[in-house]
C-alpha cells in the first residue's frame, strides 16, 4: 500500500515538473497581454532560451549563467518584438509570428553544434527529504530551485496585479492606453516593461527545458508548449491561478496518457495524445463561463496599435 | 486665493486645417467661463493644448502672470489644471476607486478619506468598489470630477459635460460646478449648447474656425445673438406641424416584444409595444445605454428574436435579416456612422453600392456595374447637398456632416415607407444639423414614416409627432408631441413617473 502511494506521489511530482515551463511562460505572456500587447513569439522566445541556456551551459560549464542567459536571449528577443509593435507601431500579430518563426529556425541553426552532448546535472533541492517522506515527499521535495519559483509565480503575479500599484497601472494600460496615456502614464514604458519580462520568463521557461527537463539539445524540443501557453492564458481568461490550473491539468494528462500508452490500453495512440489539448480547454471553459468576469478580466486593448496624439 | 490663467497668441495647425489661429483669452478664479462654438471651431484643440495632451506651434500659456510648459498631461496636473473630456478617460474594468488612485501619490487609506470626504462635501453618491463600467454616464463623469478635486486644483475644464447626462443629472452639475466656482476654482466650460451659456456662466467666449471671434458677459447676451455669433450667418428655425394621425394606416406594429442579452454591457428590453402610422414620426428619447442600441438593431434586423412578431406593411419581416427589410422598403441609419452607417476606407460610390437591393440592377451575373453605382451616387451627392461630386473620394475624408448626408441620401433614394434613424446629428455642427431636420421633416410630409431614436431632446421636440422614453429598457407611454415638454422627457429619462 504504501508502495502505491508513494508512486502516486513520484506521479505527481512528475506532473508538477512537466508543467513548469507552461506556468513560467504563461505567466510571463499573461502580464504581457493584460498591459494590452499580444505577442505570438512565445513559442520562439522559449526555444531560443532553450538553445542559448543549454550552448551556456556547454560553453561556461556555469548551470547560473546559463540559466541567466537564457532570461537573456527571450528577453532579447521580445526587446525586438517591442522595437517594432510599440516604436515602430507594426501589426502585434505578424510581427509575434514572425518572431516565433524566427526562433525557431535561429534556435537550430546554433543548435547543430550541440546535438549529441550530454546535459549537467541540475541540483534538486532538499534530495534526502524526498526519500524518507513517502508519498509528500516525492510531491513537495527533490525539485529544482525553478519549479519551485514556476509554482510561487502565479500568487505572487495574482498579487501584483490586483493588489499593487504596478499591477493597476499594468491593467489601466490593458484597459484603456488612451486614458491611461492622458492621466500621464508612459504607456509605451509600460508596455516596454511587459514585453520584456514575459520575454524573459519565455526564456526561462526554454531553459527549464533544455538544462532540467531533458537536459539535452534536441531540434524544436519545445514541441508546442509555447502555443499551448498562449491558450492558457486566453481559456484561463487572463487570471494567473487558473492558469496555474491550466498548466496542472495540461501536465496531469500528458503524464497520465504516456502512462496508458505504456499500459496498452485499446485507445489510438493519436487520441490519447490530442487528449490534453482537448481536457485542458474544456476544464478551462467550465472554470471560466462567468461572462460578467471575463469582461472584468479581458484587456480591453488587447491587440492594439497605440501611438500618442502630438 | 485668486487664481489667472492667460493664454497668448496659441496657434496650432494640423494638415488641410488652421485648429487655432492666434488664440489671446484670459480668466480668472470666481467665475465660470464658456468657451462656445462648433464643432471644429477649435474649443476641443485648446482644451488640449491647456490639458498638456497637444503641443502649440506657436504661443503661451501663462497661470498667475508665470509662463508655463504644458508637454504632457502631467505637467497641467503638477500646475494644478484639471480636466474633465467630453469621452471619459476612465478604465471600464478597473473600480472606481482603482480609477481614482491610479494618478495619486496618496496611500490608499488616506485617499479614502480624501475621497469619502468629497464625497460628502459635494452629496455625490458613488460606490467606491464597484467596476466603472456598470456606473451611469453621469456617475462617471462625478468620477472625473473627484479625480480632479482630489488634487485641490485651481482650474477645472469640462468639455462638452452635458451630452451625455439627463436634465437632472445636468441640474446637479451645475449646483456642483456653482459650488467650485464659490471654493475659488477658476472653471472653463466647452460647449455648443447655448442655453447652458447662459444659465451657468458669467463670461463667454466665442470661437469660430480656430479664431476667438466675440468675448462678452453673458448677461448681455441672448441665444439668438450667441447662435448668430457662433454660426456666423443668421439662421431660420424650423418647427414642424404636428399632424393627428387617428386615421391613418398603420405601417408597423411590434408587440411584446422581449430581448435578454448575454452580454454585460447590453441592455435588456422588456415588453415593448410600439405602432407606427403612415406619415408619422416617432420619437424615442433616452439616455444612451438604456436599450437604445439593442433596438434599433431589432428593428433593422441585426438583431432577430425568435417568436417575436414585427408587422410591417401587414407583412410579418420580424425573421428578415437587413437586406430583406430593405427590400420591404425599410431604411435604416445608425448611430455609429464611421464603423456601422459606412466603412470609412472604402470609396463613396462602393459604400453606395454596399446597401444593394434588387431593384437597382448594381450587380449584374456577380459582376458590378460600377457605372450605374457611380450615377446613382452622383445623384445622391447632388440631391443631397453633399459638399463634393467625385465619388471615387474614401469616405473617411467626408466631414461628419456631409457623410450623414450621404448615409441618409443612400438610404432615402429608394423612397422606403419608413426610416429608422439613430441619433442622426450625433456630434454635428449647426447647419448640418439644420440640414438632416428639413429632411426628416421633409419625409414625413410625403407620406413616409420615421422612427427617431435620439439622446437630444431639442430634436425630437421639434421631429416628433409622439414621443416615448426609453428607460432601462422599458419603453413609456407614448404620447403626443404637443403635450410633452422638455421636462417631462427629463423626468422619465431619470427614471422617474407622471401622470
Amino acid at each position: 500500500m504504501s508502495f502505491d502511494l508513494n508512486f502516486i506521489g513520484i506521479l505527481i511530482g512528475a506532473i508538477m515538473a512537466s508543467s513548469v515551463p507552461l506556468i513560467l511562460a504563461a505567466s510571463g505572456e499573461l502580464i504581457a497581454e493584460r498591459s494590452g500587447v499580444l505577442n505570438l513569439g512565445v513559442e520562439g522566445m522559449m526555444i531560443i532560451g532553450a538553445i542559448s541556456g543549454f550552448a551556456l551551459m556547454v560553453v561556461t560549464d556555469n548551470l547560473f549563467f546559463a540559466v541567466l542567459g537564457s532570461m537573456l536571449s527571450g528577453l532579447i528577443l521580445s526587446l525586438i518584438f517591442g522595437l517594432l509593435t510599440q516604436s515602430l507601431l507594426t501589426n502585434h500579430v505578424a510581427t509575434g509570428l514572425a518572431l516565433t518563426i524566427f526562433g525557431i529556425g535561429m534556435s537550430a541553426m546554433i543548435g547543430k553544434n550541440f546535438v549529441g552532448i550530454p546535459g549537467k546535472e541540475f541540483p534538486l533541492l532538499f534530495l534526502n527529504l524526498k526519500e524518507s517522506i513517502p508519498f509528500l515527499g516525492p510531491i513537495f521535495f527533490g525539485h529544482s530551485i525553478i519549479l519551485y519559483f514556476a509554482f510561487v509565480l502565479p500568487f505572487l503575479t495574482n498579487y501584483v496585479l490586483k493588489k499593487t500599484k504596478t499591477g493597476l497601472i499594468i491593467r489601466a494600460v490593458g484597459d484603456s492606453p488612451t486614458s491611461a496615456s492622458n492621466q500621464g502614464i508612459n504607456v509605451t514604458l509600460v508596455r516596454y516593461s511587459c514585453i520584456l519580462y514575459g520575454g524573459a520568463m519565455c526564456g526561462l521557461a526554454g531553459a527549464y527545458l533544455s538544462l532540467i527537463y531533458t537536459p539535452q539539445w534536441i531540434e524544436n524540443m519545445t514541441g508546442g508548449r509555447g502555443w499551448i501557453a498562449l491558450a492558457l492564458v486566453v481559456f484561463a481568461t487572463w487570471s494567473p491561478i487558473k492558469v496555474l490550473i491550466g498548466a496542472l491539468i495540461f501536465g496531469g494528462i500528458t503524464i497520465l496518457q504516456l502512462h496508458m500508452q505504456a499500459v496498452g490500453l485499446r485507445i489510438p495512440v493519436q487520441l490519447l495524445s490530442a487528449l490534453p489539448y482537448i481536457m485542458t480547454i474544456i476544464v478551462l471553459v467550465v472554470i471560466s463561463r462567468d461572462s460578467r468576469k471575463i469582461k472584468l478580466n479581458t484587456p480591453t486593448s488587447l491587440g492594439q496599435i497605440f501611438y500618442k496624439e502630438k | 486665493m485668486n487664481t489667472k490663467l492667460k493664454v497668448s497668441e496659441i496657434s496650432k495647425i494640423y494638415p488641410g486645417c488652421i485648429a487655432n489661429d492666434k488664440v489671446s483669452l484670459e480668466f480668472g478664479s470666481g467665475k465660470i467661463y464658456a468657451l462656445l462654438g462648433e464643432n471644429g471651431a477649435g474649443k476641443s484643440t485648446l482644451v488640449k493644448i491647456l490639458s498638456g495632451v497637444v503641443k502649440p506651434d506657436e504661443g503661451e500659456v501663462f497661470l498667475n502672470d508665470e509662463s508655463i510648459k504644458l508637454n504632457s498631461p502631467l505637467d497641467a496636473k503638477k500646475n494644478n489644471i484639471g480636466m474633465v473630456f467630453q469621452h471619459f478617460n476612465l478604465f471600464e474594468t478597473l473600480s472606481v476607486f482603482e480609477n481614482l488612485s491610479i494618478d495619486s501619490d496618496k496611500k490608499d487609506k488616506e485617499l479614502r478619506v480624501l475621497v469619502n470626504d468629497i464625497l460628502k462635501k459635494y452629496n455625490f453618491k458613488i460606490d467606491l468598489d464597484i467596476p466603472v463600467l456598470n456606473l451611469s454616464a453621469g456617475q462617471k463623469q462625478k468620477v472625473e470630477i473627484i479625480r480632479c478635486l482630489i488634487r485641490n486644483p485651481k482650474v477645472l475644464i469640462m468639455d462638452e459635460p452635458t451630452s451625455v447626462l439627463t436634465e437632472q443629472e445636468t441640474d446637479d452639475l451645475f449646483i456642483s460646478l456653482k459650488q467650485f466656482s464659490k471654493d475659488g476654482i477658476l472653471i472653463i466650460y466647452i460647449t455648443h449648447k447655448l442655453k447652458e451659456v447662459l444659465s451657468l456662466c458669467d463670461e463667454v467666449a466665442v470661437m469660430r474656425k480656430g479664431k476667438v471671434v466675440s468675448v462678452s458677459n453673458t448677461i448681455d447676451e441672448k441665444i439668438e445673438s450667441l447662435a448668430n455669433k457662433m454660426v456666423g450667418e443668421n439662421l431660420n428655425t424650423i418647427k414642424k406641424k404636428i399632424n393627428n394621425f387617428k386615421n391613418s394606416e398603420e405601417i408597423l406594429k411590434i408587440s411584446n416584444l422581449n430581448f435578454k442579452s448575454d452580454d454585460p454591457y447590453e441592455t435588456n428590453l422588456n415588453n415593448l409595444n410600439l405602432s407606427l402610422k403612415k406619415g408619422e414620426c416617432l420619437g424615442i428619447a433616452g439616455i444612451s445605454g438604456n436599450g437604445q442600441n439593442e433596438l434599433f438593431q431589432i428593428l433593422s434586423g441585426e438583431i432577430i428574436i425568435e417568436g417575436t412578431s414585427i408587422m410591417f406593411r401587414n407583412k410579418e419581416i420580424g425573421k428578415l435579416n437587413p437586406r430583406e427589410r430593405r427590400e420591404y422598403l425599410m431604411a435604416f441609419s445608425p448611430e455609429d456612422r464611421i464603423s456601422q452607417a459606412a466603412v470609412p476606407e472604402l470609396k463613396i460610390y462602393e459604400n453606395v453600392a454596399l446597401n444593394n437591393f434588387k431593384s437597382s440592377n448594381f450587380f449584374e451575373k456577380g459582376l458590378v456595374n460600377e457605372k450605374k453605382i457611380k450615377e446613382h451616387s452622383k445623384k445622391i451627392l447632388s440631391n443631397f447637398s453633399v459638399n463634393t461630386d467625385n465619388v471615387e473620394l474614401k469616405s473617411q475624408f467626408l466631414s461628419g456632416g456631409n457623410l450623414q448626408k450621404l448615409i441618409i441620401g443612400r438610404e432615402l433614394i429608394t423612397s422606403p415607407e419608413l426610416l429608422v434613424c439613430f441619433n442622426p446629428t450625433w456630434g454635428l455642427d449647426v447647419g448640418a444639423i439644420n440640414y438632416i431636420h428639413e429632411t426628416l421633416i421633409q419625409i414625413n410630409e410625403q407620406g413616409k414614416s420615421s422612427i427617431l431614436i435620439s439622446t437630444d431632446n431639442d430634436e425630437l421636440l421639434k421631429l416628433s409627432d409622439r414621443i416615448c422614453v426609453i428607460y432601462k429598457g422599458k419603453l413609456s407611454k407614448i404620447m403626443n408631441a404637443d403635450t410633452v415638454t422638455a421636462e417631462k422627457l427629463g423626468i422619465l429619462m431619470g427614471g422617474g413617473s407622471i401622470d
